[in-house]
């Protein structure tokens, strides 16, 4: 969403800066920065808190990649790129990005597509309460992953009236299933309430996108006796094609950096078989509970971020590539 | 239909009035689905809602079942006393609090300037803040803690506070400098006219007239900051009286495994004021949502 927001405002024409620009510009740099001096104390607090807690971090952290440190004290011992080297050869990274992909490539489309349905549903101008569903389909957007986690974990707890017991029951298993004890359900698990926590957002840019299309089209679509299908393939689909390009990517960016849930739910375990790239790194930062063999080493975890950071970016040039050339192709094969 | 449509009696014919008799039933099985599914989209709250009241036998006996045994008041004031909820509580309303104001006077000061007033070096402030969006954010903690530690609030929830808000600055800044940048100038020169400086003009008319943006930016930072884990997580792991809800949730997990009454109150705790505050404001929300994909 941040992407699209950075379209510069137009500049000040004539307004107080000119009300409080002392002096014409001819008068020097130096009066002209005078004059300005109460936009500077304005923008003082934001560029302070920039500088040191967003600018900073990011190119001390690229310098801690170079060394071998347990993040006491200042780092002494360095290794070069040693910890790049010790990163791609880590199983366990490659495990925890392949984690990372999974997680992503299921949630986005299923959480895309539930989200396209119930928006177009939910966008029918003669459907009473249309805001009070959106409501309650988009609430768990604002509630903390972490006690969603918990909550989860709670509702999986074998006691009494269970899951397990309705299944068992039901003879759709044959033994309890251990949610969280076994890797591949539990980062099933994950998926599903990653897809049932996030969805809200896409439910909530699939309408916005679908109220930039004006009714006469529709109206228009209806009288040349267009049915429901062919109004949402023709119609639709192609006009809602910007915003969704925009959808699709923020939801890959957003699930790509999945970390609270996963950290509550499992920690990354059992075994490593849920571990994702935002919970590898914090083990390696912080030592964690079963990374705990090793000494925590924040340049080995700089190292992992940096390289996901630049391993992001790659995929996400290669996806606007992908869809450039799908938009191109489309626009020759009409042509 | 079109048929239909050039009948003269249109309304009267039988075809007609099954057709919106079929119209009918169908709205209304779309009500029952979005009403059945929506309850059960809503279900771990509401079992966690239920729980809440449960008795500790009920909560082992009674498993998914979200209907509690009883009325057990118990697990609130066990979860508020006992088991520190009460203290992250009044942490997380700090936090919550403390980044919202600080994220509003820190981006609607800056966003005013940018969009409104002329000085050497805007454009490359604007720079500088657009390019932050798409350097890659790595692993950035370990130098923001280091930053802290030098500003001697370590163990402070200041620490936590300040990190929090640094998070989300870019985004609202640009959205006060599109706010700011489409006011009419004709309110500024109506404000010199009347004699006000350039605090007054800030302070007294720009800031109350971009009262939308005010409500957006803070509900924004308001539920991340409510919500969030990791800063919290990190700047209070030798400091558990500090702890937020969400991290305090964590803990307890680890910790105390057998009051799992006091969890479900603990979740609600954590859970209801965020709700309530989202339900009040949620419009601003929404449409702050809508106004970035649009672009």
């Amino acid at each position: 969403m941040q992407l699209l927001d950075t379209a510069t405002p137009k500049p000040p024409t004539d307004g107080l800066g000119a009300a409080h620009r002392a002096a014409p510009p001819k008068n020097g740099r130096w009066r002209r920065l005078v004059a300005g001096r109460l936009s500077y104390l304005y923008l003082a607090p934001l560029m302070v808190l920039l500088l040191l807690f967003v600018v900073y971090p990011i190119f001390g952290s690229l310098a801690y990649t170079f060394y071998r440190w347990n993040g006491i004290g200042s780092p002494g011992d360095f290794v070069g790129l040693d910890n790049f080297r010790q990163i791609a050869h880590d199983s366990i990274f490659w495990r925890a990005v392949s984690h990372t992909f999974v997680y992503s490539i299921v949630v986005v489309p299923v959480q895309l597509a539930i989200a396209l349905v119930l928006a177009l549903v939910l966008n029918d101008r003669k459907l009473r309460f249309s805001a009070f569903y959106r409501t309650l389909f988009f609430l768990p957007v604002v509630t903390s992953p972490a006690v969603v986690g918990v909550v989860v974990q709670l509702m999986l707890s074998n006691f009494g009236d269970t899951l397990n017991g309705w299944l068992l029951d039901a003879h759709l298993i044959g033994r309890p299933v251990d949610w969280l004890g076994n890797p591949r359900i539990a980062l099933g698990i994950i998926i599903v309430v990653g897809i049932w926590q996030t969805l809200g957002y896409n439910l909530v840019y699939f309408l916005a996108g679908l109220q930039t299309i004006p009714e006469e089209v529709y109206e228009a679509a209806k009288i040349d006796g267009a049915g429901h299908v062919r109004t949402f393939v023709n119609i639709t689909v192609p006009l809602l094609r910007p915003v969704g390009l925009m959808i699709v990517i923020l939801a890959f960016i957003g699930s790509f950096q999945v970390f609270d849930l996963v950290q509550v739910l499992t920690g990354g375990g059992p075994y490593f078989g849920t571990e994702v790239v935002n919970t590898y790194i914090y083990h390696l930062a912080f030592g964690g509970n079963q990374a705990a063999a090793t000494e925590p080493n924040v340049g080995l975890a700089s190292a992992a971020s940096f390289f996901y950071g630049l391993l992001l970016i790659g995929f996400s040039v290669l996806q606007v590539l992908i869809f450039r050339s799908l938009a191109k192709r489309r626009a020759a094969g009409r042509a | 239909m079109a048929l239909l449509v050039s009948s003269s009696r249109r309304d009267r014919t039988p075809a007609r009035r099954r057709a919106a008799v079929r119209r009918t039933a169908g709205r209304s099985l779309i009500h029952l689905l979005l009403l059945v599914g929506g309850l059960l989209w809503l279900f771990p709250f509401l079992w966690t809602l239920g729980s809440s009241f449960k008795s500790a036998d009920g909560f082992f006996s009674r498993g998914l079942n979200p209907f509690p045994d009883g009325v057990h008041l118990s697990n609130y004031s066990g979860a508020w006393k006992g088991a520190s909820f009460g203290t992250y509580f009044v942490n997380t309303v700090l936090v919550a609090g403390g980044s919202v104001v600080l994220t509003l006077l820190a981006t609607s000061m800056a966003g005013y300037v940018l969009a409104r007033t002329d000085f050497p070096g805007r454009k490359a402030c604007i720079g500088l803040i657009s390019v932050t969006l798409f350097l890659p954010h790595g692993y950035t903690i370990i130098p923001v803690f280091d930053i802290v530690r030098g500003l001697h609030l370590l163990n402070t929830l200041w620490a936590v506070i300040i990190v929090q808000s640094s998070s989300s600055l870019v985004f609202a800044t640009f959205l006060f400098m599109g706010y700011f940048s489409t006011m009419d100038r004709e309110i500024e020169d109506a404000a010199k006219v009347d004699g006000a400086g350039f605090h007054q003009t800030f302070w007294r008319v720009m800031l109350p007239l971009s009262g939308p943006m005010l409500a957006t930016v803070g509900l924004f930072t308001c539920i991340s900051a409510w919500n969030s884990f990791f800063v919290p997580l990190v700047f209070t792991l030798s400091k558990p009286e500090l702890r937020t809800l969400p991290v305090g949730m964590y803990s307890f997990v680890g910790q105390n495994s057998t009051d799992w009454t006091f969890l479900c109150a603990g979740s609600v705790i954590s859970l209801v004021p965020i709700v309530a505050v989202f339900l009040l404001l949620q419009r601003y929300f929404v449409n702050g949502l809508a106004g970035a994909v649009k672009g």
